[in-house]
Formats: structure tokens, C-alpha cells, sequence
């Protein structure tokens, strides 16, 4: 890896042991965490437009109820308090909760079908980011991982795997540290590492000093560790050259409104700046959907701020002519129970519940799937997790069969069998 | 004279049960002869449980109810139509047959219980035995005729000035005010008579009034506005204040398109966290309300004197207690009983020496005042891992009468002395 800044911009010790962090685990070749050479972001951005497709995730950690947003089954005994309104789809409606959303259902497909395998939060967060349930043998790679593979840069100064306060915790899985997470606290800023925390100069001093010890420790050491080390102070060293993306106050205050003033809406304008900076994946969590008591409170204070946020989100990729190239979906990890327990609360159901995709590669406007009149089984076109998954892959250009290797097993991207929801890809 | 609390007897135990809905309200009219509840349908029912009840009438209790639930059982006679979602509060006034209710339809509704009836229907209030005696007989579904027959009546009259769920209703004691509260955090103060905002006034910008009382002659208002969970780190703060209704009502009703709002006379929260400079949603307040708030306070009551102000911890909480402040000054009194998981209302006694609660498990607790001591359990925790809720009482101004609706499908009444 070549072609530092001169003088070139080094960063501390603490930094380099929090970089190798992400290289901590997995023995895959190539340099760490696919930042290649330092380049121009909106050049870069450009050509990732043309070459291949972005993905954002909105992480509805703890699982969303679909009673409350939009598989709505008002009037009987599972409906719950909440109330329909009506969208921009004619004849289609949603809860009361999302009228942001509920004027852009022309630009997504509502799948109201799942009907996944996984229906505890760890099984459940593992199956819904890799599409396989947890293996004691094989450790799944996540979507976001598979997207910064299959659909990254090189030749970028930025992580191509950032989470912003979100979840799931197979990372890169047996891809190895090359596609690992970039993880973002809940203020959307930068972690404490990534900046200088001493003088210029001496940081400069210090780099050099490292950089001759590091070579000499080179040449009598070819081992992968050392060499990812190497690349994981490298990487770090670029995110410096990056780190105006993750600045967005000034813009937060323009974008407020769209995107309404809560700390998801911040983080959805991130994600969007990432994106037009050229990052493959973003994935953004909101936690508290686990409503097992207080289920319609708990949806009152979640789902405004989601809905005033994610309609922000879709609006703003699609004025900056982004959302033709990036699919964003909506997903957690479970539904929720048609029954009501006596906590007031839903709890965990796989059987039938939602997710929401739009953007890049998917129908606008559709409404996929059917449940039963109290939303207890799936009445047409379920969709296990494997079909989700190879329907997301096609929808970003990745071929879901595609095989990557466990040390020498392969492993398909989507799960054995599964197939693609054709209807739902435009 | 008014009745003592140490000797009660279950009276009646009213089935109440709606396919996946309870009831959620309830109050006590004309000296406890009868008892009006109302459920997550919107539907409110009358029973007439004046006299004895007959030792024969009841029917089995459900058999995953306790032993105790016992008394008799009876079917109501009248509903009460209009709302079309959960009502939240209901409130009798002193004069014996009016009803106030308010709801998750946004609406306020007077019923006149006593006004001839407009029409007839049939009823099912046992869904839970049906479901039971037709799962032993073999058969799918539970038969839906034939129900009981009961009379029907329109509300009196609509209030609706609010546009989001009103969960905060209370009356002042003589009944000539009421309060309500909205999730859009606004707040109005009526006059019965009127039916007219006297005040009306906006809390926090994105706060849910949760709970609100009124003094003995409506002068003075307390207002509890709570949001949950934006987000892990989101959490909007919460407000509990007494307002100065007397000086916003001094000009009787509200001209229309205008706002008389009232002053705030306490903040009570800020009293109670004085080492917290800013308010907002910093999580450095938030674990500074969090004690004292829990999630939300959901029940609030003045003492029949005024000087004395019952707040409820509620949602799902450890144990919701019951916070008394000192309306003269704003600050905690004393803090005294409590329910596993959350309290659900709370009420004085008539002669303000007593603090009756209900909660997330399943009991009624009365409280002395004085010394905080617990004079009397009702109930017993039931309904598996987590408890069926008792979601609110009704206390006969005599004393004599508690009403208690819970989540299982029953309404109790305890006889008192």
C-alpha cells in the first residue's frame, strides 16, 4: 500500500492498537478493511455510482410490531389502539404512527410475508444480517460484509462497512478483517481513536520512528498478523483524510426539518452523506422495539422519529439522484405477537410479520405478501429468510449463489435453495 | 359516617371479558348502587349492584382467576355507546348519574346514565368461559349468541377539543371542573356546566400528558407529561407541575380561538433535582428523573384539603410508589406504599387519611397518611411471570364502596365496614 500525504499524517499509538482491533480476528488475505489508496471522495463517488450498488440498512432493533406499522388488523381482537390512515397508495394503509412514510409508499415494497426461522433477539439479529442461523462451525458473514466485498472499493479512503449505533454481532464473519465494521457510536461522531491525541508534530515524530521499526520488524517477519497490523495503522491513517463526512452539524442544521430533530434523524443524514461519499453499506439502528410491556407506548415515542427520518432519508436520496442506486431496507430482527399479554405488550413472532425495501433494484409501490385477518399466518407468498436474503442480493447486483469459502467449505451468499422473489425486483 | 378500611368484603365479582380486550376504567354512581366500566373497545357498561348480593347468583369464577374472587356475579344492564377506542378515565359526578369519559377516539363524552334508553342490543361479557366450554366440548369456535340483552344510550354530549389520545382525566371534587390531557401535550380545563374550556395551555413540545388532578374547587392543577423512549439516548424528559388555574380562569371561558394559559405555581421535578442544571435530554437528567418519575406518572389525586398531592409511579417499573407532595411548597412529603411492577391509580380517601392504589400486580393497597402504614390489601397477585393489572379503582364518597376493574375480565367490589 503506497502513496501516503507528505508530510504524512500520522496517527497515535492509541490509535494504531484500537485500528488492530479490527483486525483481531480472521486469517484473510489482503489489506485491512478495504481502504485502499487515498483518493478524491466525489471522484470516487462517481465512479461508484456507475459501478455497482449502495445498500442502507434501518435496524429496528428488538423487532418492530407489524400491527403497528403496517399490517394492521384494526377492529380485531389483535389489533390494538392504533388507528390506519390512508397513503399515497390507493387503498393501501398504515398506521397512524407514520404519516411521513404513509406519503411515500409509492416508493417502496412492503413484504408482509416474512416468515423467518429465528425467533429470539440473538438468533433472530445473527439470522436477519447473514441469512443463516448460528453455526458453531462457520461464522456467517454479515449483509454489509458481503456488500463491501462484492460491491466496494479499494481505492477508497473510507470504511465500506459502517454501523451507526447498530447491532449484530458477526461482523465480517469467515471473510476476515478486510470487510469488518466500521462501528460508530450513538452520536454519530467518530470514535475517540480515530483522532489525534497529541501533537502533530510529535505524533509525526513518533510515525516516523514506528515506520523504521515497523519495516526493519518486516523484513524478518512476513507473518499475516504483522502485515495486517501494517494495514490497519494504514487504514486509520486515511479515515484522517475522510473525516469532514462524519462533520454534519452544519448541514444538520439545514436538514432538520427533513429529517426531523431526533438522534435517528441525524444518523439517517449520515448515512446518507456516507453514501454519497461512496460507501457501499451504512446500517443505522434504533433500539427499544422489544415491547414485550407497553407495546403501544413503547411504538409511540420509537416510530415518530423513524418515520419523520427514514421519509427524510428517502426524499433526500432521491432529490440527489441516489435512490435509483441505493436500496434501502427496513427490517429487525423478529415481528410481534398478535396476541396482547398482560403487560400490555407484544411479544416475539416469526410466523408473519414485515419488512420494508425501496430503492435500488426493487419495486415501487408494491405491496408483497398477505397475512390473515388477525395476522396469524401468512395467507400468500411467504418469504422465508433465504428468499429475503437472495431477493436483497439480486436487487444490489450480487449474485446470491456466489460462493465464498470457510476455510474449505463453501458457502453460498443466500442459504442453499433459496430463491429470488421476482416479483418484488423491478 | 364515613366507613373504616380494616374489615372489607368482597361483594361482587363482575365478569367483564371482550376477545382480546378488559376493561380499563371505572367508577362508582350513586353512592356505590351502581358501577360503570369501560373497556379497550370503547364500550362502558352499567351495573346495578344496589342491596345485598344474592349469595346464588354468581356464576364459577374463571378458574384461572384466584379463589378469593368470589363475589357475586351479575350482568350489566345498559351500554353506554359512542367511543370508538380504549377509554381511559372514567368519572362519576357528585350528582349521582352523570358520567365523564375520555378516550383514545381524542374525545371527552357526558352521559346522562339516568336518560331513558334509545335502544337495545345483545352483549357478550364472557368470552373466556366460552372459549373454555367450547375447547372441552370439542368445538372451534366459542358460540357468539346467545349474549345478554342490555339497553343502549348515546353520550350526553362530545367534547372535542383534543386531537390526540387523551389519557389524563380528573374532576374537582365538587364537580364543576375538569381537567384533561392529551398526547400532544395539551392541557384544558373545562367547566361541567359549560362544557367550555375555562384554560387551556401546551406542555413540552413532543411530551404525553400521562396524568392531571384538580383541587377540591379546581384552582389549582397539577399536569404530569411523559414520552417514552425515542431511542436508546433519545429519551425526552419528563414534567410534573401544579398551575395556577385561578389565575388563567379569572376571566371565566375561554374566548374561542384564544388561549388562557395557566401559570406554573411549582415545578415540581425541578424542586426534586435541583444539582441538575440542564433539562433536556441529557442522560445526566435522565438518571436524576428517572428515580423519581419511573416511567411516568400515570395517577395523580389532591387530598381533599388540598394540602396533599398523590403522584403514582407507573409503566413497568421495579415498584411503582406513591409520592405525596406538599402543595404549599412543591416538595416530596413522603413517599409510601407501592406496587410490584407499577401502580396504576390512585385516589384519597374522603377524609383524605387514606391513599388507595392500584398497580401492575393484581392488589389494591390503602395507606394511613400519617404514618404510611398499610391498613388493607385487596386482591392477590395473579395472571402467571408478570401480574394481571388492576387498571383502576373507584371509591363511593361514603366510603363505603370500592370499585376495581383488573385485566383478567373482572370488575370487584369491596363493601367497606
Amino acid at each position: 500500500m503506497q502513496g501516503f500525504c507528505s508530510p504524512r499524517e500520522h496517527m497515535s499509538r492509541r490509535l494504531l492498537l484500537k485500528g488492530l482491533t479490527f483486525a483481531g480476528v480472521g486469517a484473510a488475505a489482503g489489506p485491512v478493511m478495504n481502504w485502499g489508496n487515498l483518493v478524491d471522495a466525489p471522484a470516487f463517488a462517481a465512479q461508484a455510482k456507475k459501478k455497482s450498488k449502495q445498500c442502507i440498512l434501518l435496524w429496528m432493533n428488538g423487532g418492530a410490531s407489524q400491527f403497528e406499522t403496517f399490517d394492521m388488523k384494526v377492529g380485531r381482537p389483535t389489533g390494538g389502539p392504533n388507528r390506519e390512515i390512508k397513503t399515497n397508495l390507493p387503498g393501501y394503509h398504515v398506521c397512524e404512527l407514520l404519516p411521513k412514510m404513509a406519503q411515500q409508499m409509492d416508493k417502496v415494497t412492503v413484504i408482509r410475508s416474512m416468515h423467518t426461522s429465528e425467533i429470539d433477539h440473538p438468533g433472530g439479529i445473527h439470522l436477519m444480517h447473514t441469512g443463516y442461523s448460528k453455526s458453531a462451525t462457520v461464522r456467517f458473514p454479515e449483509i454489509g460484509a458481503i456488500v463491501a466485498k462484492y460491491n466496494g472499493s479499494e481505492d477508497a479512503n473510507l470504511p465500506q462497512f459502517i454501523k451507526i449505533s447498530s447491532n449484530g454481532d458477526s461482523g465480517s464473519g469467515f471473510l476476515g478483517p478486510r470487510y469488518a465494521p466500521f462501528s460508530m457510536g450513538h452520536d454519530g461522531n467518530l470514535p475517540t481513536f480515530a483522532a489525534r491525541s497529541i501533537d502533530v508534530k510529535v505524533d509525526d515524530r513518533r510515525q516516523e520512528l514506528r515506520d523504521f521499526l515497523e519495516e526493519n520488524y518486516a523484513k524478518r517477519h512476513a507473518a499475516e498478523t504483522s502485515r495486517q497490523h501494517r494495514e490497519a495503522n494504514a487504514a486509520a491513517l486515511r479515515l484522517q483524510q475522510a473525516r469532514d463526512v462524519f462533520k454534519v452539524d452544519d448541514e444538520w442544521k439545514k436538514n432538520k426539518e427533513l429529517y426531523g430533530d431526533s438522534l435517528f434523524g441525524k444518523q439517517c443524514m449520515l448515512a446518507r452523506r456516507l453514501i454519497e461519499s461512496g460507501v457501499p453499506f451504512v446500517e443505522v439502528g434504533q433500539s427499544g422495539y422489544d415491547t414485550h410491556a407497553d407495546n403501544f407506548t413503547g411504538h409511540k415515542g420509537l416510530l415518530p422519529p423513524m418515520d419523520h427520518a427514514w421519509a427524510g432519508l428517502l426524499t433526500d436520496l432521491q432529490q440527489r439522484g441516489l435512490l435509483d442506486n441505493t436500496l434501502v431496507i427496513w427490517m429487525g430482527e423478529i415481528g410481534r405477537t398478535p396476541s396482547i399479554n398482560n403487560r400490555d405488550g407484544r411479544d416475539h413472532y416469526v410466523k408473519a410479520w414485515t419488512t420494508v425495501l425501496a430503492g435500488a433494484g426493487v419495486k415501487r409501490g408494491l405491496i408483497y405478501g398477505e397475512t390473515d385477518a388477525d395476522g396469524i399466518d401468512v395467507k400468500s407468498n411467504p418469504v422465508t429468510e433465504g428468499d429475503y436474503f437472495a431477493t436483497i442480493y439480486s436487487a444490489l447486483g450480487i449474485n446470491y449463489a456466489d460462493e465464498n469459502y470457510a476455510g474449505v467449505r463453501p458457502i453460498p451468499l443466500a442459504p442453499f435453495k433459496s430463491k429470488v422473489v421476482k416479483e418484488i425486483l423491478a | 359516617m364515613a366507613a373504616t378500611f380494616d374489615k372489607s368484603t368482597l361483594a361482587w365479582s363482575l365478569t367483564f371479558e371482550g376477545d382480546g380486550v378488559w376493561p380499563t376504567a371505572v367508577a362508582l354512581l350513586d353512592e356505590g348502587k351502581k358501577v360503570a366500566a369501560a373497556d379497550r373497545t370503547g364500550a362502558i357498561y352499567l351495573w346495578d349492584i344496589s342491596g345485598d348480593p344474592p349469595v346464588t347468583d354468581g356464576k364459577a369464577a374463571s378458574k384461572d382467576r384466584d379463589a378469593a374472587a368470589t363475589g357475586a356475579d351479575r350482568s350489566p344492564y345498559r351500554r353506554l355507546d359512542g367511543h370508538t377506542n380504549a377509554v381511559t378515565r372514567l368519572l362519576a359526578l357528585p350528582d349521582g348519574r352523570t358520567l365523564v369519559s375520555a378516550g383514545l377516539d381524542r374525545t371527552i363524552r357526558l352521559w346522562d346514565t339516568q336518560a331513558t334508553a334509545t335502544g337495545s342490543d345483545h352483549a357478550i361479557l364472557d368470552v373466556e368461559r366460552r372459549k373454555r366450554e367450547a375447547k372441552k366440548s370439542g368445538k372451534k369456535d366459542a358460540p357468539i349468541a346467545p349474549g345478554i340483552k342490555v339497553e343502549t344510550l348515546g353520550p350526553a354530549a362530545t367534547l372535542e377539543e383534543h386531537r390526540e389520545w387523551i389519557n389524563a382525566l380528573a374532576m374537582s371534587r365538587d364537580g364543576k371542573r375538569i381537567i384533561s390531557g392529551d398526547d400532544a401535550a395539551n392541557v384544558i380545563v373545562w367547566d361541567v356546566a359549560a362544557k367550555k374550556p375555562i384554560a387551556k395551555w401546551t406542555g413540552r413540545t413532543g411530551g404525553w400528558i400521562t396524568s392531571a388532578a384538580l383541587d377540591a374547587e379546581g384552582k389549582l392543577a397539577f399536569v404530569g407529561e411523559f414520552c417514552s423512549s425515542r431511542g436508546d439516548f433519545d429519551r425526552p424528559p419528563p414534567d410534573l407541575r401544579l398551575f395556577d388555574v385561578a389565575a388563567a380562569a379569572a376571566g371565566g371561558s375561554v374566548p374561542e380561538g384564544t388561549t388562557a394559559s395557566a401559570p406554573v405555581k411549582f415545578d415540581i421535578l425541578a424542586l426534586e433535582t435541583p444539582q441538575v442544571k440542564r433539562r433536556d435530554n441529557s442522560y445526566e437528567y435522565f438518571s436524576a428523573w428517572s428515580k423519581f418519575v419511573a416511567r411516568g406518572i400515570v395517577a395523580a389525586d389532591f387530598s381533599p384539603q388540598g394540602d396533599l398531592l398523590a403522584l403514582a409511579q407507573g409503566g413497568e417499573t421495579g415498584t411503582g410508589k406513591i409520592h405525596l407532595i406538599d402543595t404549599t411548597t412543591g416538595k416530596l412529603s413522603k413517599t409510601i406504599g407501592g406496587h410490584q411492577y407499577g401502580a396504576t391509580d390512585v385516589v384519597f380517601s374522603s377524609d383524605g387519611e387514606h391513599i388507595i392504589s392500584s398497580g401492575r400486580d393484581t392488589t389494591v393497597r390503602i395507606v394511613a397518611v400519617k404514618d404510611g402504614k398499610e391498613a388493607a390489601a385487596l386482591g392477590k397477585p395473579r395472571g402467571g411471570q408478570f401480574k394481571d393489572w388492576t387498571t383502576a379503582i373507584a371509591l363511593s364518597r361514603d366510603q363505603r364502596t370500592l370499585a376495581a376493574a383488573d385485566m383478567a375480565g373482572l370488575v370487584q367490589v369491596w363493601k367497606f365496614g
